[in-house]
């Protein structure tokens, strides 16, 4: 699949939500298929919390895209048809503007100085995204997780710039035990004697084993225990594969191996400032949900998952029914999902057909 | 059946109303009311395949076991809720009528009649009904609260909704006159617009 990578700069910078100013950024997208001639075949895909550009296909460093299940010539959302965009979120650490990137008035890495950027911040991004590279209008914006917060986002904040909004596996806000689980991640990084108040950078270090436990905690809230159950049981671990000695069972084996590779890619600020963000996010934050959405003119489908025991389906019908109560055209559909909250990322049948549908219609 | 059923229900939904269809199918009776009344509407079901052919019509859809849950949909202020040929399927259909007429003024319900000839002869034959209307035996059957169009008139007085219209149905699917002379025992289907 072809695809292009690109690095937009926004010199103008922007005024963020916490009333602070980003004096100049940049974000980092990944394009598939083309704009047609009307501008009427735009899609933007918001990636969740460790998510970036790379949404689909193998990248030159033959990675594949975070949602290549979904995404892709004839995919539930097919790039032969769509000019679909992604693009690494403010404060990320995929290339776009965050904690890594130099601070123009102190020509050093931001660090734990880069501002702290809402989901609001990141939908106003985009949307200079959008204008930036000639988008009319998203047909579709969609997402899962902190991804569906966006779409969600989108649709309330740019009533009159998206047709259709995918809200998977998400909610309108945070719960308590997510902050709760978020806090307990962010609590092993500081707690990591590398992690120097945030300034590790400045050390030449990072805090390598706070960030791989924030992950292998992250991941267990990610998997539904049925799937923890049938994929790694209590079978033990290979002698021959073990990443360490002190591994007995293939799970532990598993978590240690994600949290490691997480923790060589990741940035620790950015990690900090993702999942408050993600925490903060409160949709219609002085008026409620209901009145936030009394604008909003996309059609939705908010999709949740059986599985989901982060952002449990009842969460996204809290939506669907703000949404009815604002005459919204907008459907609400539970699938099982094998795969927990992860299960917005791993295409189904049903998921599949739901989602080309719902575009299509 | 959507479309027939749509021409008699077009009477009894003023244009531009919402409306919430429980046990939508595949959303066709509801893409009926959208496209003559421009309705807004809103369906109701359970089966994943029918919900994807909601969606690809463009219908609203919701999925959820009616069973477990009408009330929840109050706070929206529909006009009219529809619950056609599903309420034999309930749990508790006089709970789900009573549910429905607090989230909409008035609703329409329809219901295989059993007491309709055929059912009778079956009955008299020492055999349970199984007719091109309920061609499911008894051990597969989904219509575990079946009734007769007396039956359902009783529980609407016993329960004080007014019966503010009805009509009868042929084997066909039709109106007719015919079976309106002794519905109990000619209608196959009756269809009624009811209000608290």
């Amino acid at each position: 699949m072809k695809f292009r990578t690109e690095l937009i700069n926004f010199a103008d910078g922007m005024t963020l939500d916490s009333g602070d100013r980003l004096e100049k950024f940049e974000l980092m997208i990944e394009t598939y298929g083309e704009l047609n001639e009307s501008g009427s075949n735009a899609i933007l895909l918001c990636h969740a919390f460790s998510g970036n550009h790379h949404a689909a296909g193998k990248n030159n460093d033959s990675e594949i895209g975070w949602w290549d299940e979904i995404v892709g010539p004839n995919k539930a959302i097919d790039t032969d048809k769509y000019y679909v965009v992604c693009c690494n979120n403010l404060g990320g650490c995929g290339g776009s503007s965050g904690p890594t990137t130099i601070n123009p008035s102190s020509e050093k890495p931001y660090g734990k100085n880069f501002p702290q950027i809402s989901v609001k911040d990141w939908v106003n991004s985009q949307k200079m995204l959008m204008d930036k590279i000639g988008v009319p209008y998203w047909h579709l914006v969609a997402g899962g997780s902190l991804g569906g917060m966006q779409a969600l986002e989108w649709a309330i904040s740019y009533p009159n710039d998206i047709k259709k909004a995918g809200i998977f596996a998400a909610a309108s806000n945070s719960s308590t035990q997510n902050i709760a689980l978020n806090e307990v991640a962010r609590e092993s990084i500081r707690k990591d004697q590398n992690f120097h108040d945030g300034d590790y950078l400045e050390h030449n270090v990072i805090p390598k084993s706070g960030l791989k436990t924030a992950r292998m905690l992250g991941h267990i809230t990610y998997l539904s225990e049925e799937l923890m159950d049938s994929r790694f049981g209590r079978r033990f671990q290979d002698e021959d594969s073990k990443v360490d000695q002190e591994v007995d069972f293939e799970v532990e084996n598993y978590l240690q191996y994600k949290g490691e590779k997480f923790s060589e890619s990741f940035d620790a600020n950015s990690y900090i400032l993702m999942t408050k963000a993600m925490d903060g996010y409160v949709a219609g934050q002085d008026i409620g949900l209901r009145d936030a959405m009394k604008n909003v003119k996309s059609q939705l489908l908010i999709v949740g998952f059986y599985s989901d025991w982060l952002y449990p389906p009842e969460r996204g019908k809290e939506i669907q029914m703000a949404a009815m109560d604002n005459n919204i055209n907008s459907s609400y559909i539970v699938l099982e999902g094998a795969h927990g909250h992860d299960s917005f990322l791993f295409s189904s049948e049903e998921y599949s057909k739901v989602i080309s549908k719902f575009i299509e219609s | 059946m959507a479309i027939k059923l749509s021409k008699i229900i077009n009477n009894w939904v003023p244009d531009d109303s919402k409306v919430i269809d429980f046990g939508c199918g595949d959303g066709s009776l509801l893409k009926e009311l959208m496209d003559t009344k421009k309705v807004l509407g809103y369906g109701v079901e359970i089966n994943d395949t029918k919900i994807q052919k909601c969606i690809a019509k463009g219908v609203p859809v919701i999925k959820q076991d009616i069973d477990l849950g009408i009330n929840e949909f109050e706070s929206s202020n529909f006009d009219l809720s529809i619950m056609a040929r599903s309420i034999q399927c309930l749990k508790n259909p006089a709970n789900a009528l009573k549910g429905m007429l607090k989230l909409s003024k008035r609703c329409v319900v329809t219901l295989p009649n059993l007491g309709y000839w055929r059912c009778r002869l079956n009955i008299l034959s020492g055999e349970m009904p199984v007719t091109p209307e309920l061609p499911s035996s008894w051990y597969e059957t989904e219509n575990i609260h079946l009734c007769t169009i007396k039956d359902f008139e009783k529980l609407c007085i016993d329960e004080n909704i007014k019966i503010k219209d009805k009509v009868f149905l042929n084997k066909k699917g039709d109106q007719s006159k015919f079976v309106s002379i002794k519905p109990n025992l000619l209608a196959v289907e009756g269809v009624y617009l009811l209000e608290k």
